[in-house]
């Protein structure tokens, strides 16, 4: 590896890689108070990446931020797989900071709220596990040359099956089939009223013509009154 | 162990001593002399110490150390005689130059001055009013209204009185002359000396001349006589009617910029419409270089127009890690009001209010939220324009009364007036899938957006609520009347 100094070389421009992430918690119940704490779920607050690919080569570490009430609140995980397991009785959010080997590139906040308490839909479905999963993407703009190499390079994690608890891929089609339904849907509504708000200031136009003629034929009606 | 704490202890209640003073024990058999508190001014607040001082001196207080010095003062304790040589004074006549007759008058004077003329002659300023000779008047000076004696009168009184003009009117010959204002005795008197002074002026600075508008001056005191004369209510009249005044500026100033505004929202309007119809045709005319040109010109165009009247989302062009994410948030510059609606309609859509940010979804979601402000802002001005619409159409009905159904106005605005027709649409829209437009509720609050499931109702409500047309219509009449009133006042 060649020698990048300490900057990580120039930042490359133009030059944009996207890196698309899933972070989430998912919880389970117990099916009973512990009594010694009073916790009832055991839950796990992740970071994974969307592809079957080693974050490491250009994730430093990712800190967890829980709740105050947790012994060492801040968990800092600096290899894969990025997750915090714990048990507990309540739901709070998590702050979620992933740290990059670039020291130049600042860290990026994701909050988390852990979910432990079912839906109803969850209930009626007899799922046993609460899911709360999100995709994003980490968006590095103009990495420096450093950056690139390791962005670049990220090799496969694991031999198995690679999954996450939701169908990104399905929901994204939906997603974007509702939305574009939607834009078209809005710019017809826009060009009707569009439509119907020039009519109105025609008719606008028209009654301000006929009040001022009708002022002036009042006018004159007075000044002809006055003189006779 | 004093004998009030055995008491104490015992609990034994004694007739309260009198402490034990220093007096009590040295003091014989004299009487206790008991102070009389003597009465001593209390200084009133807000009098400053020093005048509290002048009029009031405490006895009690000691007199000062460092005597005050009375050497300054209004009283001279001492006639000051200085060692000078005696001047003598002598009873002597003295001539006054500024007198005309001649009279000798006698007063004391040093013998120093005497023969010197009375010193304060000098102070016999006269006003310079020209003269003029016949052959001057008959060039220059002739005029219809004025003859020559009442001309020279005028110069007479004028030189009598130094220029005093009220005086000079006052003492006018009203029985010989026609009675004269002041302002056309000036009017004469300037005219004349102008003329006289441009003739003979001298050859190198130009002559001063006194400009004098006898029409201006006249308007000017009739002015000033009828500000003198106002009463209390014309002065609290004026003062209503200014306000009003600066109130019917100020909103026409917002009408206008309401119109602006429309006219940017139309032609933003216009313009995704025509991205629309133009994204069709560019999938067919790929060869076509000029259209594909035209259309890159007109969507770039395009591009620029809804940026400022839809959403402007953060941009990235910072190096840096981001989040897709952070593309969708919506600004903080949005009101409550256009977030609410947002939310409303991504709601009826159904789709999430922050969908999973992948690029395409992320840039299209964007559009779609952009899309709705500007749906949003056309209903607005589509409601204040129907509004506009009412009020005008009540005020014609007033002026001329059956000129309104000889119109033939567009089918739209029609459509608001007659209940008969909002009940329809009531009807009609459960029945079909609603409106988008239907769904914002533009004109009311957002509390309840189901309920009002009409536009055209919620329209109706409003009016109730704010003014009514009946009203805006005599309050539009009131501020024509007053519009005039003014007119008259100022000329």
């Amino acid at each position: 590896m060649s020698d990048y100094g300490s900057e990580g070389g120039g930042r490359v421009k133009g030059l944009t890689i996207v890196k698309p992430i899933v972070y989430g918690s998912i919880a389970r119940y117990f099916g009973k108070k512990r009594e010694e704490d009073g916790h009832t779920h055991q839950w796990n607050v992740y970071v994974k990446p969307y592809r079957n690919e080693d974050m490491s080569t250009y994730v430093k570490k990712i800190h967890f931020k829980l709740h105050e009430s947790y012994a060492n609140q801040n968990r800092i995980v600096t290899k894969p797989p990025y997750e915090v397991t714990e048990t507990g009785w309540g739901e709070f959010e998590i702050v979620i900071k992933i740290y990059f080997i670039d020291p130049t590139e600042r860290p990026v906040t994701l909050y988390q709220f852990l979910r432990l308490f079912q839906s109803q839909a969850n209930i009626m479905l007899g799922n046993k596990n609460v899911v709360s999963e999100f995709y994003d993407e980490l968006i590095f703009h103009e990495p420096t040359s450093m950056m690139q190499q390791l962005l670049s390079s990220s090799r496969q994690l694991t031999l198995g099956a690679w999954k996450h608890e939701t169908d990104f891929v399905d929901k994204e089609e939906k997603t974007l089939s509702a939305i574009l339904a939607a834009k078209s849907k809005i710019r017809q509504e826009i060009a009707e009223l569009n439509d119907k708000l020039k009519v109105s200031k025609e008719a606008l136009k028209v009654l301000k013509d006929e009040i001022s003629k009708a002022e002036a034929e009042g006018e004159e009606g007075k000044d002809a009154g006055i003189k006779t | 162990m004093t004998s009030a704490d055995v008491r104490e202890i015992l609990e034994i209640e004694l007739p309260e001593q009198q402490p034990v003073t220093k007096e009590s024990l040295f003091s014989d058999d004299k009487k206790q002399k008991v102070f009389k508190k003597e009465k001593t001014f209390k200084k009133p607040q807000g009098m400053h110490r020093e005048v509290w001082g002048l009029l009031f001196t405490d006895p009690r207080d000691a007199p000062p150390l460092l005597p005050s010095d009375t050497s300054t003062g209004y009283k001279q304790a001492k006639a000051k005689i200085g060692r000078s040589r005696v001047r003598p004074w002598k009873w002597m006549p003295f001539h006054n130059p500024a007198r005309k007759d001649g009279a000798v008058f006698y007063h004391w004077r040093r013998m120093v001055d005497e023969g010197k003329d009375y010193a304060f002659s000098r102070f016999n300023k006269q006003v310079p009013v020209p003269t003029y000779s016949d052959l001057e008047y008959q060039q220059h000076l002739h005029d219809e209204n004025w003859t020559r004696e009442e001309t020279d009168h005028l110069f007479g009184l004028c030189r009598r009185f130094d220029l005093r003009f009220i005086i000079i009117k006052d003492r006018y010959d009203r029985e010989r002359y026609p009675d004269r204002t002041v302002e056309d005795l000036k009017e004469r008197y300037y005219h004349i000396s102008n003329v006289l002074a441009k003739m003979r002026a001298l050859p190198g600075p130009e002559a001063k001349l006194f400009m004098f508008d006898a029409d201006h001056d006249r308007r000017r005191k009739l002015q000033l006589e009828k500000l003198y004369n106002r009463t209390q209510e014309d002065v609290e009249e004026e003062e209503t009617l200014m306000q009003e005044l600066r109130k019917i500026e100020q909103r026409k100033r917002e009408r206008e910029k309401k119109a602006q505004d429309l006219q940017k929202l139309i032609s933003a309007a216009d313009n995704s419409d025509r991205r629309l119809q133009k994204k069709q045709p560019k999938k067919h005319m790929v060869a076509h270089k000029l259209s594909k040109g035209g259309a890159t010109v007109t969507s770039g165009e395009a591009s620029t127009t809804p940026d400022t009247t839809g959403i402007k989302f953060p941009e990235f062009k910072t190096s840096g890690v981001t989040l897709r994410s952070h593309r969708m948030k919506l600004p903080t510059s949005l009101g409550q009001k256009k977030s609410k609606a947002i939310e409303q309609l991504l709601e009826e859509l159904g789709i999430e209010q922050s969908p999973m940010p992948t690029e395409e979804v992320a840039t299209h979601f964007n559009d779609v939220r952009c899309d709705m402000v500007l749906l949003y802002e056309l209903k607005l001005a589509h409601a204040n324009c129907e509004f506009e619409v009412q009020t005008l159409k009540h005020r014609l009905e007033a002026l001329v009364p059956g000129r309104l159904a000889s119109l033939n106005l567009p089918a739209s605005a029609a459509a608001t007036t007659t209940p008969s027709t909002s009940g329809e649409a009531g009807g009609d829209s459960p029945g079909k899938t609603r409106k988008i437009s239907e769904i914002i509720d533009v004109v009311g609050n957002a509390e309840h957006p189901s309920v009002r499931a009409n536009l055209f109702e919620s329209i109706e409500a409003w009016d109730r609520n704010t003014i009514s047309p009946s009203r805006k219509r005599r309050a539009a009449l009131e501020q024509r009347d007053i519009m005039k009133k003014l007119k008259g006042n100022k000329s």
